[in-house]
């Protein structure tokens, strides 16, 4: 079916916003092929119905039935980011999961904050626990009230308040780890819950959507 | 739980292995998995979501898909089952049947719909 230039423009601009969006999350080979194939199904769906005389209208109704793009971009991001993130739990899925959960809710923006402090503070454990082998005397291990803190100062903390030495090192390398396991663990359960909960949310929103039942598939 | 929310969750359940079903014969594209399902069954879909569930079960190997310009006026993809998806609905299909049986019995036990 021919489109005028009109209808061209609106479908530019949905694939657009879609690619924008999807590129947030995505790979770029992956974005590239998922425009493309919704590129693909627009076409196909306006071969489908066939010529009118109010091409906007029909345009309009194409793009409506497959959902608005940030809904789509953020479904995909759903089964395929957040989904590897939860089977797998690799780094770059994990923070792609989480930038997607922190951008769609409220919960999903306090939880990643959670997520980044626990990740932060092994990795400023760690640190200190391989600063101790170079700056022995700006990294030092105090206890207040019997619970041993581990101290960062500059310039050199005075030596009569250091009294941990080198136990800094496996001291901050068993919190350091602790944090991150609990962080790790406690993250990729987050998210399994909440991919679950936003299938969920998925559903209703297609079950409730009037212009589904005006759609003529056939 | 709601009633709502049972009834969801059951057609989530059942979502991977209809789009499984669907491309079980062989390939089919997007639009035509679509149309296949709203004519076998009353589950409701809507394009927008039903891609991003090809793409999870294309990576995760349970299908393959491949893009074919030359049939149709616009390049389609093409999905069909690989092996182990082949293998993986015919575990589903085997724990659906299975499931609906016990059920059913318990249905029977319990003296019809209304216990």
């Amino acid at each position: 079916m021919k489109i005028s230039e009109v209808g061209e423009s609106r479908i530019r601009g949905y694939l657009f916003v879609l690619e924008r969006s999807l590129r947030t999350f995505l790979p770029r080979e992956v974005v590239a092929d998922a425009a493309r194939e919704v590129e693909s199904h627009i076409r196909e769906r306006l071969d489908q119905i066939g010529p009118s005389p109010d091409e906007r209208a029909l345009v309009e109704r194409v793009l409506r039935e497959l959902g608005p793009p940030l809904k789509v971009a953020q479904a995909y991001s759903l089964e395929m980011t957040v989904d590897e993130a939860v089977a797998t739990g690799r780094v770059t899925p994990m923070a792609r999961a989480f930038l997607h959960a922190a951008t769609t809710t409220v919960g999903g923006f306090l939880a990643a904050v959670l997520v980044l402090w626990g990740y932060v503070a092994s990795a400023i454990l760690f640190s200190a626990a391989v600063l101790e082998l170079f700056r022995p005397r700006n990294v030092v291990l105090t206890f207040h009230y019997l619970v041993p803190v581990i101290t960062f100062d500059y310039p050199e903390i005075p030596t009569a308040v250091d009294q941990g030495g080198y136990w800094v090192i496996p001291y901050a390398l068993v919190c350091g780890l602790g944090i991150l396991v609990a962080t790790h663990r406690g993250a990729r359960h987050w998210l399994t819950w909440w991919i679950e909960r936003r299938r969920m949310m998925q559903l209703r929103l297609i079950d409730v959507a009037p212009e589904k039942n005006t759609v003529d598939m056939r | 739980m709601t009633l709502e929310g049972w009834q969801e969750q059951l057609r989530r359940g059942g979502l991977d292995l209809a789009i499984l079903l669907a491309v079980a014969r062989g390939p089919r594209y997007g639009l035509e998995i679509i149309r296949h399902l709203e004519e076998f069954t009353d589950l409701v879909i809507t394009e927008g979501t039903v891609y991003p569930i090809l793409g999870r079960l294309t990576a995760e190997g349970v299908l393959a898909a491949e893009w074919n310009a030359s049939e149709g006026p616009h390049p389609r993809k093409y999905y069909r089952l690989t092996d182990s998806g082949r293998q993986r609905l015919a575990l589903m299909a085997s724990h659906w049947k299975e499931f609906i049986a016990k059920i059913a019995r318990l249905m029977e036990a319990a003296g019809g719909e209304r216990p």
